[in-house]
């Protein structure tokens, strides 16, 4: 190792790139960590001691499927030319690693500790026929919790995290291009919060995080992720007297909605699922505004 | 795709009540229902991010200004300014003088409205807007009648006032420097910086 000093690494202009994909070690074990650690301090600790055991689940499904097959350049390219996302969600669904993925997930999560009324819902998805668990993975790639079913689809949700997170990180992020704003540039699935990043060289850029495949791609700062819109923006945070909240809801006043945005500047250790459920007070505060949550979080429906 | 999936086909589905959120269909009511007892007190902040440029050179850096508060609705207070990663000029960056600027914005001694040191006074003092304009307006018109220059050497009609010089802002739009162009090269103001060099 050299001992001459590199001013550079201070200085430097931030290039953000335009998309991050999920590293080929994927971003479980570190959710885990970091939902453990919220645990400690906070009076969701059950439930956010519960989501760091499945996603520790989650990993242990995705070692058993492996690395997954780089996708047909030849479609990447014709998706490419017509700015669409490499990812089908749909046809990610109807795969048999999602088949695989979800029966695996179905008997790693049932080695949890967890409420009855939890047990209830992972047997019942085991039980449920083929047709069904197609149509609440549509649902849930598509940004929606179904009705009555929010118990199950966190299992059914993280099963298809494993899928999509798998096969983002087998992307090629130079090869992905802007769709639209607040969609994933990698499959084409809505964003759970929006993170401004503190990567070296990337200082300051605001990365939107896919809720399905984890995929981070590049949005200009003070702007909805709904709508697009650069007017009427502006933030709440929980007001507790400081000045630098790390967790903000970005409002929109054009589309009366609202997505959260983490400062990664101001606490590296934020991660954009773990955080969004433990900033759980934030949406409490926020349900009873005009606004309505824009992000996606399959873990904390019903805010 | 919107396909309503009826609870119906799931098969033995326990209880009538739908709770109605994540925590509370897992069984993490409890744990939900302190958390939301702990936020109950709270309030929520109202604070805004706003894009601007750095009022000092003409470079005009892209700058986030943070409030407390919405200035478009009610009182605002600067708290934070950090160079605009977005923005195509600094990206991100600003030199020491831009890093300072919530200091400038919030000095006590900053110029917050137009003022005077009358001949011969050691002080400045207040002096109204109408006032103000009307004694630049006087100042620069008889100095313009003084000075004026109408023909060259050559005995060429000009339009050339050397002895008044102008400094505009670099925060202003391209039609409001067009504008101010106009109205200070129409005078014959030679000596003039509108800051619309980069």
């Amino acid at each position: 190792m050299s001992l001459s000093p590199d001013p550079s690494v201070i200085g430097g202009v931030s290039s953000p790139k335009f998309a991050r994909v999920p590293k080929a070690e994927l971003p479980f074990a570190r959710r885990a960590t970091r939902l453990r650690h919220l645990a400690k301090s906070s009076h969701l600790a059950p439930y956010l001691r519960f989501l760091a055991d499945l996603a520790e689940a989650q990993q242990r499904v995705a070692d058993t499927l492996g690395a997954a097959d780089p996708l047909d350049a030849e479609l990447v390219e014709r998706n490419r030319s017509y700015r669409m996302p490499p990812l089908d969600r749909a046809a990610l669904i109807a795969s048999g690693s999602m088949k695989t993925a979800l029966g695996a997930l179905v008997s790693e999560a049932a080695k949890i500790d967890m409420p009855a009324a939890a047990r209830a819902a992972l047997e019942e998805l085991s039980l449920a026929p083929e047709s069904d668990c197609q149509t609440m993975l549509g649902q849930l790639s598509a940004g929606q919790v179904p009705e009555g079913l929010s118990a199950h689809a966190v299992f059914a949700a993280a099963a298809l995290q494993v899928v999509a997170v798998r096969q983002a990180a087998a992307i090629d992020a130079q090869k992905l291009v802007p769709i639209s704003v607040g969609t994933c540039p990698a499959c084409g699935g809505q964003p759970g919060v929006s993170m401004v990043t503190a990567t070296q060289h990337q200082e300051g850029a605001r990365y939107a995080c896919c809720a399905t495949c984890a995929t981070e791609w590049n949005e200009v700062r003070v702007k909805c992720l709904c709508c697009g819109s650069t007017k009427g923006i502006s933030y709440r945070a929980i007001d507790d007297g400081s000045t630098a909240s790390v967790i903000k809801a970005e409002v929109c006043d054009e589309c009366h909605s609202w997505v959260k945005i983490l400062y990664q500047n101001l606490d590296t250790a934020l991660e954009p699922v773990a955080d969004d459920v433990a900033s759980l007070g934030l949406d409490a505060l926020m349900r009873d505004t005009e606004w309505k949550r824009g992000g996606f979080n399959a873990f904390l429906s019903g805010y | 795709m919107n396909i309503d999936l009826s609870r119906r086909s799931f098969l033995k589905l326990a209880g009538a009540g739908v709770a109605a959120t994540t925590l509370g269909s897992m069984g993490f009511g409890e744990a939900e229902a302190q958390e939301l007892a702990l936020i109950r007190p709270f309030k929520l902040a109202t604070l805004t991010e706003i894009r601007n440029t750095c009022p000092y050179c003409s470079v005009a850096c892209g700058i986030i200004m943070y409030s407390k508060g919405d200035v478009r609705k009610e009182q605002a207070e600067l708290i934070h300014v950090e160079g605009d990663v977005d923005h195509p000029t600094n990206r991100g960056t600003l030199c020491p003088k831009g890093a300072a600027l919530k200091d400038f914005v919030r000095s006590e001694t900053r110029l917050s409205q137009p003022m005077i040191r009358r001949p011969g006074a050691d002080k400045m003092e207040p002096i109204s807007w109408d006032d103000a304009l009307d004694r630049i307006a006087r100042a620069m018109k008889d100095d313009r009648d003084e000075n004026l220059v109408q023909f060259n050497e050559a005995g060429v009609p000009v339009n050339r006032w050397t002895t008044a010089g102008f400094l505009a802002a670099s925060a202003t739009t391209n039609e409001t420097a067009w504008a101010t162009f106009k109205a200070v090269k129409g005078m014959g103001i030679a000596g003039f910086d509108n800051q619309a060099r980069v």
